[in-house]
Formats: C-alpha cells, sequence, structure tokens
C-alpha cells in the first residue's frame, strides 16, 4: 500500500513484436493532502541481470494534492515475454526520494509467422 | 483447344480452356492468383510456355518478375501477373502453360494448363514478287 505515491495503473499493448518500440504509461496519484513531488521509475525482467531500465520523457512532476499524473515512457520489446515493473517515489521533507510503490504488468512477444505460399493458379492468358 | 479436369458429382468434368494466339513480337500476359500468410517477403513470380510432359515442363519460353507480397496474419488471396515476351526462339504450334513462385527452389507451382496458347508463324516481310497490266483503257 502506497504511502504518498499510489500507483493506478500501468497502460502498455498487451504484446508487441520483438524489437518494436513500446510506449507505456504509468499513471501515479499523489495521495496526500498538498502538492508533493513524485518520481516514476521502471526496469524489465526478462532474464537478465541486472535488469535493464526504462526511459521516461519526464521522470519526475510536481503533483498537486488528489491528483493523478501520467508518466510516459518506452523500451524496446525483447526477443521474449517481459514484465515491467513500475516504481514510485516521493520527495520527503529530509531532501530524498522514497520508495512508495510497485506495480507490474507483462508483455507478451508477438507471434511472427514466416511467409508461406499456400497454392498459386493461373486466372487468365491473354495476348498484349 | 485446351481443357482442365474438375471432380463433380458425376465424375471427372472435362472444362474447355479457350487458347490465346500469339507470335513473334506479342506479350503473353499470364494472371495469377496465389495465396500467403506471414511476415511480408519478396519473391519471383515466374511463368513459362512449354510442353508438359512425363519428365516434367520443358520450358520454352519463360517471364519473371519480382513481387511484393504484404504481410498476412492469415490466409489471404492476392492477384499479380507476369508477361511473356514471345520470340522467334518458339515454333509455330501449341503449348502448355504454368506458373510459379520462388527461385530455383520453387515454394509454389500451379497445375498446367495444357495447349492453351497457339503461337502463329511468324508474318513473312513485305515483299512483292511480279506485276503484270490487266488493263488500259482512256479516262
Amino acid at each position: 500500500m502506497a504511502q504518498y505515491a499510489d500507483i493506478i495503473e500501468i497502460v502498455a499493448s498487451a504484446e508487441a513484436s520483438q524489437g518494436s518500440r513500446v510506449d507505456i504509461t504509468v499513471r501515479i496519484k499523489n495521495t496526500y493532502s498538498s502538492a508533493i513531488g513524485i518520481m516514476v521509475g521502471g526496469a524489465l525482467e526478462y532474464g537478465l541481470s541486472p535488469w535493464p531500465g526504462i526511459s521516461f520523457a519526464g521522470p519526475t512532476s510536481n503533483v498537486a494534492g488528489g491528483v493523478t499524473h501520467s508518466f510516459s515512457g518506452y523500451f524496446t520489446m525483447p526477443e521474449k515475454r517481459v514484465t515491467i515493473h513500475a516504481y514510485s517515489y516521493y520527495y520527503g521533507a529530509d531532501g530524498s526520494w522514497h520508495f512508495d510503490d510497485e506495480m507490474t504488468k507483462t508483455i507478451d512477444v508477438t507471434e511472427e509467422i514466416e511467409s508461406q505460399f499456400g497454392s498459386i493458379e493461373i486466372l487468365s492468358y491473354s495476348r498484349r | 483447344m485446351g481443357a482442365v479436369y474438375l471432380p463433380s458429382q458425376f465424375g471427372l468434368l472435362l472444362l474447355p480452356l479457350a487458347n490465346v494466339q500469339v507470335k513473334p513480337g506479342d506479350k503473353l500476359r499470364i494472371t495469377c492468383r496465389y495465396s500467403h500468410v506471414g511476415q511480408a517477403d519478396s519473391q519471383p513470380l515466374y511463368a513459362a510456355i512449354g510442353n508438359d510432359g512425363w519428365a516434367g515442363f520443358n520450358e520454352v519460353l519463360h517471364g519473371s518478375k519480382t513481387i511484393s507480397v504484404p504481410e498476412d496474419t492469415s490466409w489471404d488471396y492476392h492477384e499479380e501477373y507476369v508477361d511473356i515476351t514471345i520470340t522467334t526462339a518458339i515454333s509455330a504450334g501449341f503449348y502448355d502453360l504454368y506458373a510459379k513462385i520462388g527461385g530455383t527452389f520453387p515454394k509454389v507451382i500451379s497445375p498446367s494448363l495444357l495447349d492453351v496458347v497457339e503461337v502463329l508463324a511468324e508474318i513473312p516481310d513485305s515483299e512483292f514478287g511480279e506485276i503484270s497490266i490487266t488493263d488500259y483503257v482512256k479516262v
């Protein structure tokens, strides 16, 4: 349960083809009564260590109390199913970022079928 | 006149096919329909005129071009044509026709259409043999 920076949802497609860009949005709500600084972070779990990060255009924002802010990011789809880990942090009175919440979402690799030809027939033939 | 055999409730049905007459200098356009699934692809579409026999298809003339096939997430049909230029390399007579997709190792081959192309003898160049006066009158 988040203290101040509650991750509401991760918006991303359910599947993507290998090598394609996957855009994601992490929606984080400030549950505090007044504005606080919120930061988003993200990592990809699919077998690599350490987990590769997710690029966010604007990872920090001052968010008014009770407001949900959308953080946009992206990554390149790996060759297998990946689990997105999104993290939220709030800026404390001590001048440090504090980890607050985590949410995950899994994205499958779109299965790409090799090119196959099934049949061919001659429909017409004419002199030109 | 060529023909194809089609299965029917009465057994095999003989469906006559019209033949096309061509002569050297003409082009024969063969339109094909093929099915495809999977990633986008580029492959040669190839068609040949010749004689279908027990040992295979003896090609006399052929034409080919590269076709670009879009990605198909399920089996889909496409149509494309290829031209064969008729040259003096082929002698007068009736010939068969077939088409395929792919290069040395074809991915798919059509059934042959038998005796559907009639190559006409080349018409000789203009020549004058002799002239004679057939009449003379005052006008």
